[in-house]
């Protein structure tokens, strides 16, 4: 067997996220390491030989010439900086930017060799078999890692919080998804996914840049773009100049992306949900919040912040109407996954309910969500842990113990194994 | 997935013992079990005969984590004579510390799985949960 356990070499413990890469020592409470998914890169000059068609191909292909990784990766604002983010919808699409997250977090933030760890992966649970096996061959054969294991996020998850068995919602960046674990295994048939917070996000958006009877249009400047401002009364129009010298070489790419930082701040500090379920002289009881724009721009915001987080447990007839693929809403997605477990399971699953991921830290969520349980099934038990590293990084944390655990060593995929069954034992091991 | 931490051999006999009464004295009632101090094993802590389910509560620590086995025995409604029913519980209270639960849940079905005939299974986080009302009435409906 391996000699790789917790006790002599510690594991190293890496969950990639739509919004950040986390890192760390396994025992840690902590990651280590927490750098932003997203990173800036600049296409490589196209060949003069080749034709500009393919040449403006070519760049697309290959567009790591300089990448800009980290805290100081997208976040600076550089001339012809364009971003890109390898996960779409939870997923990995791209694995050229992989390896070099993966090498910035560990070498250049960890300060840690990673051929001398061995390394557990955390993966959604629907992750492709094809991916979690080419994850595999990076970490043995570009980092060359002694030993490594891939476990599932929602199991994770629920080890964490201390059950076997749980039916885990996961809210992230971009995704949000229920999961049943039962007795510490994924029941895959009642998993139930969509990209429901990217509508959310949507939505903040429209509401801000959309102007209202009482407010204009909310222009989402990021800091990096602005020279100067001037204070402004509440609700004026604000004062600022705008850094002539940087707009023209600003990639679309960027502004989407620091656009969106914009938006995910005010809702992080803003936007809201309702406990009880939308009610309008209710949400114009609540008292509004005020929120200052990097223009200097700042307003209050009254019922509009609610309607924000409205979108996560209601869609309204018009909206599901005008657009088939909507993303199914937290409710919809927990009655999909019950529908496919047993009905005995139930019972289990609805009292061990875990709330986990960044998203589920938007504000009211979780007391809207047990309303919402409490309606349908009467001994429902929430889990939310009110420590938000716990919540935001609740994957991480699991593996972290999981992976420190001495008697873990046994479930690692040596070197030695990888090299002699191949891809093949990836999908043994790791159930 | 699990832990891989295995199950000491003295909990699979006292488990036999609860179950079949070989030691023929006065039959066991409950068993507690834990981890030991550096969680590589699954250890017996106590085994009781009180039929006391008071007893039985008191020896779940507040703010730790145990995994236990109960004879339990009732009257099944509609004067149809006495059942017993063995019953796994999972004590992870939401204060325990947060390694401890995760080993604990990790290992929990190494122990089941050792212990062959348990009928009804509990995961229990307060004391609601693991009240005897609560647990009767689940082992009245699993049959």
């Amino acid at each position: 067997m391996v000699n790789y356990g917790g006790d002599e070499v510690s594991a190293l413990v890496v969950d990639i996220g739509s919004s950040s890469l986390r890192a760390g020592y396994a025992g840690d409470d902590t990651p280590k390491a927490i750098i932003p998914t997203s990173y800036g890169y600049k296409p490589a000059p196209p060949d003069v030989d080749i034709s500009m068609e393919e040449g403006s191909e070519a760049a697309n292909k290959s567009p790591l010439a300089t990448m800009h990784l980290g805290q100081s990766g997208p976040s600076i604002w550089r001339a012809g900086m364009e971003v890109g983010n390898p996960l779409i919808e939870g997923l990995i699409q791209d694995f050229n930017p992989i390896r070099p997250l993966i090498d910035h977090a560990i070498t250049e933030v960890m300060r840690c060799n990673p051929s001398e760890h061995p390394i557990l992966l955390t993966e959604p649970t629907w992750n492709t078999p094809a991916n979690r096996e080419r994850m595999a061959e990076i970490m043995f054969e570009e980092f060359q890692v002694p030993a490594f294991y891939i476990a599932n996020t929602g199991v994770l998850n629920a080890f964490a919080a201390g059950k076997g068995s749980a039916l885990v919602i996961d809210v992230g960046q971009a995704m949000a998804s229920v999961t049943p674990v039962v007795d510490g295994f994924v029941l895959r048939k009642g998993l139930a996914y969509s990209p429901l917070p990217k509508l959310v996000h949507a939505h903040a958006r429209h509401t801000l840049i959309s102007p209202t009877p009482t407010r204009r249009g909310i222009d989402l400047y990021p800091h990096q773009l602005i020279a100067n401002k001037l204070p402004v009364d509440l609700g004026q129009p604000p004062k600022f100049t705008l850094r002539e010298d940087r707009l023209a070489g600003t990639t679309d790419s960027w502004k989407a992306w620091a656009e969106g930082r914009e938006v995910d701040e005010w809702i992080q500090s803003v936007a809201g949900v309702l406990d009880q379920g939308w009610n309008d002289q209710l949400a114009a009881m609540r008292p509004p919040k005020q929120y200052e724009f990097p223009t200097g721009y700042n307003a209050n915001f009254g019922a509009e912040r609610f309607n924000v987080g409205e979108q996560f447990f209601w869609h309204s007839p018009q909206l599901v109407a005008s657009n088939a693929n909507l993303p199914k809403t937290i409710p919809a997605l927990i009655t999909e996954s019950l529908r496919a477990c047993d009905p005995e399971l139930r019972q289990v699953l609805m009292g061990n309910v875990v709330l986990t991921g960044g998203g589920s830290l938007f504000s009211g969520f979780a007391d809207r969500l047990s309303t919402e349980l409490m309606r349908t099934f009467p001994h429902t038990k929430i889990h939310a842990p009110g420590n938000p590293v716990e919540r935001r990084y609740g994957g991480w944390l699991g593996g972290s113990i999981l992976a420190s655990l001495g008697t873990f060593h046994q479930l690692w995929i040596s070197k030695e194994e990888w090299q002699e069954h191949g891809a093949a034992i990836v999908g043994q091991r790791c159930k | 997935m699990s832990s891989g931490v295995p199950v000491n051999g003295d909990c699979i006999q006292s488990y036999q013992d609860l179950k079949l009464n070989t030691s023929k004295t006065e039959p066991k009632k409950y068993i507690i079990f834990n981890l030991n101090k550096d969680f590589t094993e699954i250890i017996v802590e106590k085994t009781s005969i009180s039929t006391k389910y008071e007893d039985f509560l008191a020896d779940l620590p507040e703010n730790e984590c145990r995994w236990a086995i109960y004879d339990l025995e009732f009257e099944k409604d509609g004067g149809d004579g006495k059942r017993k029913k063995i019953i796994f519980v999972s004590w992870v209270p939401d204060d325990a510390k947060i390694k401890q639960k995760m080993v604990f849940a990790s290992s929990r079905d190494a122990l089941k799985r050792a212990l062959v005939g348990i009928a009804v299974e509990v995961q229990a986080t307060d004391a609601s949960e693991i009240a005897y009302e609560t647990v009767l009435e689940k082992a009245k409906r699993t049959y």
